[in-house]
């Protein structure tokens, strides 16, 4: 974990924890803070799970990189991701491991490490079918496939649009919320409220600034923090729609389970991942590239055509309820 | 500040230091801070001690925190500029209770050389502390007897002090407390065999080892005191606590040489209840003065059954040492503003 960030792996843990209780196990969770650079110190990371030791429990269920290396008879993984700077994006040039003999050497013992923790474990599962097929293609791991559910959709219920669109989610460059706000120059009249807790203030600083740069500061309202769940609902509730940009995520997002479930379409981009597993252009949502321009014209349509939007949101609600994600059953498959 | 609490812990077990670090990040927040607790496993098997040591050393937390309080040991081995030490104990099997049976540790050269080494990685990680704090005098003696080391006595509140009541003076000795084999229930089962008044016991709490508390209930019927005698081995909520003290006559709390007070203690203090302790209990004689705030007595079911029988016949004498129980908490300085204050310095 790295301390005070909150996003949705947080959240899933968190609601993992309650619903395991709400099942009758006795469960805590456990979280030790994770440095990934200088590369070297990966070496480090690892040496500290493996050299953990664990007692009084029956099952491990573990998450993350490292620290499902821990080692312990009965574990199930539910990977959220790998390392994965060490694999994809290792091959597209994004990694912080150097390319050199001695991140050649960190990499194998990335791997080695990872296949042995996989090969120990008692069942896998991954959280979207890239992840599944990563560890397919690099590991030669079979997993199934457990899609984390929304935590909470009581609070999601829809209601009437006030107008405006919503981005929602952590605040940072991944993310890509800078680019719905060089996209509201080009779409006249819309209004954008970017609501979500900033990685850092710096992530913060440079939006507000962005804004004022391109003459749209009176049209976005900043909710630079983490918002309550309730304040968070009510926020997508009231939307026109969602606006989801992530760079490649893995999974739907809680952001696009959030919109869904309160029945707003999703505007997403050509290039965000597992996002667009459930967002259709034209059937639950509008998908564009990712380029200010196509947004900017999105955002218009989808602000000038509210009854269509509204049909939309209604077909992304059908769509997330056919995927029948539910926690008592995530629960089971865990414990079985 | 970014305050991070660092504490070692058993999987899925509830117990006073869970407690101290959970109210701690409370009070850290209502403070104004943003607090993150790390609780890190840890097991006490004797080959495992060290390696879990070097992993805790390697954890990187100096650029996520500006300051670290560490509590439960070994977690205090972790490495930050600004790490400030709330010993709660040392790992005992390696100092007080080296040479006694309550020590796993062999009195042989690998016993020897793996405490050597022990001491050796505490007295690096706890003299590099910004502070040391102990949260009693038994431990700060030990880390000068031990360590070489000079620490400052904090003692640790309870959360919310203000939800306690204090009604009548009742029937039942209670002990609201884990039921483990040091914290010596069985004395207090054993003692009812010899009172000569109508005194009631009542043992409530969770344990780690149902074996003990099994003996606890025959023990009770083999002394033919089980319809006197109330076991219930579970966690107790804090509103059930604060019932169960309420009526209460007195709280007894015996454990064998102890490090601090012990909550049990302080919350009957905070009922106005005083405490029936002995005189091998360790730390609760920082608290608990016999005549004043509660009774020590040898660690003997006799001498324990003739303290209860005292309190039972002389309701007036519960009363005054549970009212100067709760005067003894202010006058030792127990609150959080105190707490906050050193551990922020």
């Amino acid at each position: 974990m790295v301390p005070f960030v909150h996003g949705g792996a947080e959240e899933l843990y968190i609601h993992l924890i309650r619903n395991l209780r709400q099942a009758g196990v006795d469960a805590e969770g456990m979280r030790i803070p994770f440095t990934w650079e200088p590369a070297e110190r990966l070496i480090d990371e690892m040496l500290i799970a493996r050299r953990l030791r664990l007692y009084n429990v029956d099952r491990v269920i573990a998450l993350k990189f490292p620290l499902y290396m821990v080692p312990w008879p009965d574990k199930v993984l539910w990977l959220l991701h790998q390392y994965r700077q060490a694999y994809d994006l290792l091959d597209v040039k994004q990694s912080n491991i150097p390319d050199d003999d001695r991140g050649r050497e960190i990499i194998s013992a990335i791997r080695k490490a990872d296949n042995t923790a996989f090969s120990e474990s008692r069942h896998i599962y991954t959280n979207a079918p890239i992840t599944a097929k990563r560890l397919w293609d690099y590991n030669g791991v079979q997993s199934g496939i457990l899609r984390p559910p929304l935590n909470d959709p009581e609070l999601f219920l829809g209601g009437q649009s006030s107008g405006y669109v919503l981005a929602t989610g952590r605040v940072n460059s991944a993310k890509r919320q800078f680019m719905l706000i060089q996209a509201l120059r080009h779409a006249p009249g819309v209004r954008l409220v970017v609501a979500g807790p900033p990685d850092s203030a710096s992530d913060a600083d440079y939006l507000r600034q962005l804004a004022i740069q391109e003459g749209v500061e009176d049209r976005v309202t900043f909710e630079l923090r983490l918002l309550s769940r309730q304040e968070l609902a009510q926020r997508v509730n009231e939307a026109l729609a969602v606006a989801y940009l992530p760079f490649d995520e893995d999974s739907f997002g809680y952001c696009t389970m959030e919109a869904f479930c309160a029945a707003k379409p999703v505007l997403t981009v050509s290039d965000s991942g597992g996002v667009l597993d459930i967002v259709r252009d034209g059937q639950t949502g509008v998908v564009v590239a990712p380029d200010p321009e196509d947004l900017g014209s999105a955002l218009r349509q989808l602000a000038a055509r509210p009854a269509h939007s509204a049909a939309l949101g209604r077909a992304g609600r059908e769509a997330l309820e056919s995927a029948r994600l539910t926690w008592p059953t995530t629960v089971e498959k865990l414990l079985s | 500040m970014r305050i991070g609490i660092v504490s070692t812990a058993v999987p899925l077990a509830r117990g006073g230091a869970r407690l101290i670090v959970d109210w701690l990040e409370d009070k850290l927040r209502e403070y104004g801070h943003a607090v993150e607790v790390v609780y890190i496993p840890c097991t006490e098997e004797l080959p495992e001690i060290l390696p879990q040591m070097a992993a805790f050393r390697m954890i990187r937390l100096d650029h996520y925190f500006d300051r670290i309080i560490t509590t439960r040991p070994p977690a205090h081995v972790v490495q930050h500029p600004c790490k400030v030490v709330w010993l709660l104990h040392h790992v005992r099997m390696f100092y007080d209770l080296w040479g006694t049976t309550y020590s796993p540790v062999p009195d042989n050269e690998a016993g020897r050389a793996l405490r050597t080494a022990i001491m050796a990685a505490d007295r690096t990680a706890l003299g590099e502390a910004h502070r040391l704090f102990a949260n009693s005098h038994v431990v700060a003696n030990r880390i000068r007897r031990f360590n070489d080391l000079e620490s400052e006595v904090l003692y640790p509140p309870i959360l919310r002090a203000e939800v306690f009541r204090s009604g009548d003076y009742g029937d039942e000795i209670v002990s609201i407390c884990r039921m483990e084999r040091h914290k010596r229930q069985h004395l207090m089962v054993q003692a009812m065999a010899s009172t000569k008044t109508d005194v009631r016991l009542r043992l409530c709490g969770p344990t780690l080892d149902p074996g003990y508390v099994e003996a606890l209930r025959e023990s009770a019927r083999q002394h033919g005191v089980a319809d006197r005698v109330k076991i219930e081995s579970r966690w107790i909520s804090e509103e059930e606590k604060i019932a169960i003290l309420e009526s209460a006559l007195a709280s007894a709390y015996v454990p064998f040489d102890e490090d601090s007070y012990g909550y049990p203690t302080l919350e009957a203090a905070h009922a106005r209840r005083s405490t029936v302790t002995a005189s091998d209990s360790g730390g609760v004689s920082e608290f608990v003065t016999s005549g004043i705030t509660g009774l020590i007595v040898d660690p003997d079911p006799v001498a324990l059954a003739d303290a209860f029988d005292r309190l039972h016949a002389n309701r007036t004498l519960a009363q005054k040492l549970g009212t100067a129980a709760s005067e003894r908490v202010t006058t030792l300085g127990i609150d959080w503003t105190t707490v906050i204050g050193k551990l922020l310095s």
